[in-house]
């Protein structure tokens, strides 16, 4: 099993999970790597990515997991990969897999709270009160439960929290619980909105800096 | 990427259809061009980027040096709603850039229910929609595609129509707007220069006159305009233009695969096709270039999906070869194949089982009419052995799912036409019990009917249209005679079909109702979500104009056609032939049994018909 390391921003922000599959697999195509197929009636490529990554997130550490056949340079996949993938995602490494992926325990997000008007005076405490509470308990949207929603605390999914106010902004670097239950930034911001009214953005930008492992060095 | 848009798109669904840089897109640096054209599609990108017009448009004219050519298609309600609310203007997906800045602005028309999208798009664009209020300096609008064979409904808002494949005339137009731009002529002087490109029709220079009836009562050119515009065609069709290196969308498109063109027209002279008069004379690619090209098309794109597309695909002349060289690469490369276009007289067990090799996918036939003196009639020359073969043929093969495609309100149509229908479904359902190796998982056979548009260009184009009423009734009749839990009825509902006919055959007071309905809130009409077929009856009598004069009114074949200055290169007196011959439902046999004289091969001297 091989993975790539690649990042997607700009455009490619807005390229969904499934078409940023189909995208990729025409890109092997297009490079002249073969990748191992599913058999059967309509064999489909075998890739897959750990941690869907949501649309208009960017990220500096998308994962791909695939097994390319007739062993290629892989030092020399990057290359091939890029001269043929769209504007805004760039492949920066291949390499053999070697740690699985359920030891993926952590994502380090940058979470940008844009204000037209600049950032509202307390805000920054405000968010930093927020995070710091020993409880924080929010409504998810759930396929499974009947309600069609869950109750989910944050607090013991954040790992880590620092708040930084800019200009015009305020700066979240949160380290968050990647998988089984995974936390979604967008829920942060959605407590952020609803508890601290005052300090709700006018847009929010979210990155995707790293994916860590449980004691917080990069997972590749 | 723009700020502004950064802050959109979060809010807009399927927001990859907004932002460009698609693998393939050409991306050119400003400074380094002189002409800027925005290629126009009046419909979203899902349906624009699946068209091989759009294309082969794209790569032509991004092939010529200081010229940037950039996509634009109709954005969806939403994104309409914070383009609007933000103040962005429509942009070019490649650049992002405004295209009210550009030089050329060109509308593919495909379809009369997309015109409100063209009034919308320039309005989005910051540009007034009429050309008379646009001065210049300032964009050129310029429309081509097949309903610009009948340019009138859009005269008031284009500046100048390009009639018939757009290949060589968007390069001969880019080279006299340059300059123009380079000796700063007027607007008004350009559009004169324009007229004189052939092909070109610039509808300003045209005074039209109707009379007391509401007829058209003369056209007359002004500064020498021509009296008559006849299509352009490419003439070595073999060797032209095709894009093997094209854009791949980063989102889901309609037709997501690798178009393959075999040949331009169609030898078959069905009655009521416009498009089968319209891209006459029949020209056809090499079969060994086509593989070549095929190959070559999957490789860069990475499409694991080929077509094979024409207007009739079976009367491609080296069809099996093409298909055993294509197939000698797509099966070892997971690429698989289809045929669209099949005709049920040809269809045959060797094609059939070439296509096994890929994938088995519903068969689709489309006889038009439910009886033979019918189908005779608007020489659909295929009979009812003929489908009910092919549908044998592909029943033992396995296939457990048929569509057939029919329509109501055909000229001389009875009503035991329309039982027909009913009838050739039922014969069809024991075609499939006699030869079907597995009876136990059933057939799914699905008719479906459109109501009859009449279509300028055609033996048909004098014909009126059956009312909205008399479709239902029809409609109505056929369901109540159709039988079996196999058999599936789809009808269409027939008000599109109605202002499609009224727009196809509509002069140029048609705009005022166009713009009413705009601006009343009429856009993405091919879509039930925004189609509001009331706003259109209220634009109409606002307007004073009654749609049934344009919809169901028979012409005379004296009067004079508010599109009778364009000209497909097939002769009016061919058509009226055929018209008669359809009222006396005599057959006119293909074009490479015999020549029937339309008259496109006269489009140039020395053209010649390949069918």
């Amino acid at each position: 099993m091989h993975r790539l390391a690649f990042s997607k921003s700009d455009t490619a922000k807005y390229i969904s999970h499934l078409d940023l599959m189909r995208t990729l697999q025409r890109a092997f195509l297009r490079a002249g790597l073969a990748i191992r197929h599913t058999e059967g009636f309509n064999p489909h490529a075998f890739v897959s990515i750990p941690l869907p990554l949501s649309v208009g997130f960017s990220s500096a550490c998308e994962v791909l997991e695939c097994e390319l056949l007739g062993n290629p340079d892989l030092g020399a996949v990057p290359a091939r990969m890029n001269a043929v993938l769209p504007a805004g995602i760039a492949v920066s490494r291949c390499y053999e897999a070697v740690r699985p992926v359920k030891e993926l325990c952590y994502v380090n997000y940058i979470v940008t709270l844009d204000y037209e008007n600049g950032a509202p005076f307390g805000a920054e405490t405000a968010i930093r009160d927020l995070l710091a509470r020993d409880s924080l308990v929010v409504a998810k949207k759930s396929k499974k439960a009947r309600s069609g929603q869950v109750e989910v605390d944050l607090i013991p999914l954040i790992r880590r929290a620092s708040v930084e106010e800019r200009r015009d902004s305020i700066t979240l670097d949160l380290i968050l619980r990647a998988q089984n239950p995974g936390l979604n930034p967008e829920l942060v911001v959605g407590a952020v909105r609803r508890d601290c009214p005052e300090a709700s953005p006018d847009f929010v930008c979210v990155h995707r800096r790293a994916v860590l492992d449980d004691q917080l060095q990069p997972w590749e | 990427m723009n700020r502004t848009l950064e802050h959109i798109l979060p809010r807009v669904q399927k927001p990859a259809r907004y932002t460009g840089g698609e693998y393939g897109a050409v991306v050119k640096d400003r400074r380094q061009v002189d002409i800027r054209y925005a290629l126009c599609f009046p419909d979203t990108y899902e349906i624009g980027m699946s068209n091989l017009g759009l294309r082969i448009l794209y790569g032509v004219m991004n092939a010529m040096d200081g010229v940037w050519c950039e996509r634009v298609f109709a954005p969806w309600g939403d994104m309409e709603a914070e383009l609007r609310r933000e103040g962005v203007l429509l942009y070019g997906l490649e650049s992002g850039d405004a295209i009210a800045d550009f030089d050329l602005i060109g509308f593919s028309l495909g379809y009369e229910m997309a015109y409100s999208n063209v009034l919308n798009m320039l309005d989005l664009a910051g540009l007034p929609v009429r050309s008379a209020d646009r001065p210049g300096p300032g964009p050129i609008v310029v429309a081509g595609g097949t309903c610009a064979f009948n340019p009138e409904p859009l005269a008031p808002f284009v500046d100048l129509f390009a009639l018939g494949e757009g290949e060589d005339v968007s390069v001969e137009i880019i080279e006299l707007c340059r300059r123009a731009k380079e000796e700063g002529w007027s607007k008004p002087e350009f559009l004169a220069a324009a007229a004189r490109i052939p092909g070109v029709y610039v509808p300003a220079l045209y005074q039209v006159d109707y009379a007391p009836d509401g007829t058209v009562a003369a056209i007359t050119p002004r500064e020498g305009a021509p009296r008559t515009v006849a299509k352009r065609i490419v003439q070595d069709f073999d060797s032209s233009y095709f894009p093997v290196q094209t854009i791949v969308p980063s989102t889901e498109i309609v037709h997501d695969r690798v178009m393959l063109e075999l040949f331009r027209g169609c030898i078959r002279g069905c009655r009521f096709c416009q498009a089968g008069y319209a891209y006459r004379p029949v020209r056809a690619r090499d079969p060994e270039r086509l593989i070549r090209q095929g190959i070559e098309a999957c490789r860069r794109s990475g499409y694991q999906e080929m077509t094979l597309s024409s207007l009739s695909t079976s009367d491609y002349r080296p069809l099996e070869r093409l298909c055993d060289g294509l197939l000698d690469w797509c099966e070892p490369n997971r690429v698989s194949l289809s045929l669209p276009s099949l005709r049920a007289d040809n269809f045959s067990m060797g094609l059939m089982e070439r296509l096994q090799h890929v994938r088995k996918s519903g068969l689709t036939f489309a006889p038009e009419a439910g009886t033979q003196r019918l189908r005779d009639a608007i020489n659909k020359n295929v009979t009812e052995e003929e489908i009910l073969r092919s549908c044998r043929t592909a029943f033992s093969g396995g296939w457990s799912s048929v569509k057939l495609y029919f329509m109501l309100g055909l000229p001389t149509e009875t009503d035991e036409d329309v039982l027909g229908i009913a009838d050739l479904a039922e014969k069809v359902f024991q075609a499939w019990k006699e030869t079907t190796p597995n009876p136990r998982r059933g057939v799914t056979i699905t008719v479906s009917t459109a109501c009859f548009v009449p279509k300028p260009h055609t033996a048909f184009q004098w014909e009126p249209q059956v009312s909205m009423e008399e479709y239902q009734r029809r409609v109505k009749l056929l369901r109540d005679h159709m039988r079996g839990r196999s058999i599936k009825y789809n009808w269409h509902d027939p008000e599109t079909s109605f202002l499609e006919a009224v727009f196809s055959r509509g002069d140029r007071r048609l705009a005022g109702v166009l713009e009413t309905a705009w601006r009343a809130g009429a856009r993405l009409d091919a879509w039930t979500e925004y189609f509001d077929f009331g706003r259109w009856m209220d634009a109409f009598a606002a307007c004073g104009l009654d749609p049934a004069f344009y919809a169901g009114r028979p012409r005379d074949p004296a009067e004079l056609l508010p599109w009778s200055v364009t000209s497909a290169g097939v002769s009016t007196p061919f058509l009226l032939r055929e018209r008669e011959r359809a009222y006396q439902a005599v057959i006119t046999p293909d074009c490479r049994k015999r020549c029937t004289g339309c008259g496109a091969d006269k489009l140039y001297p020395g053209g010649k018909c390949d069918a």
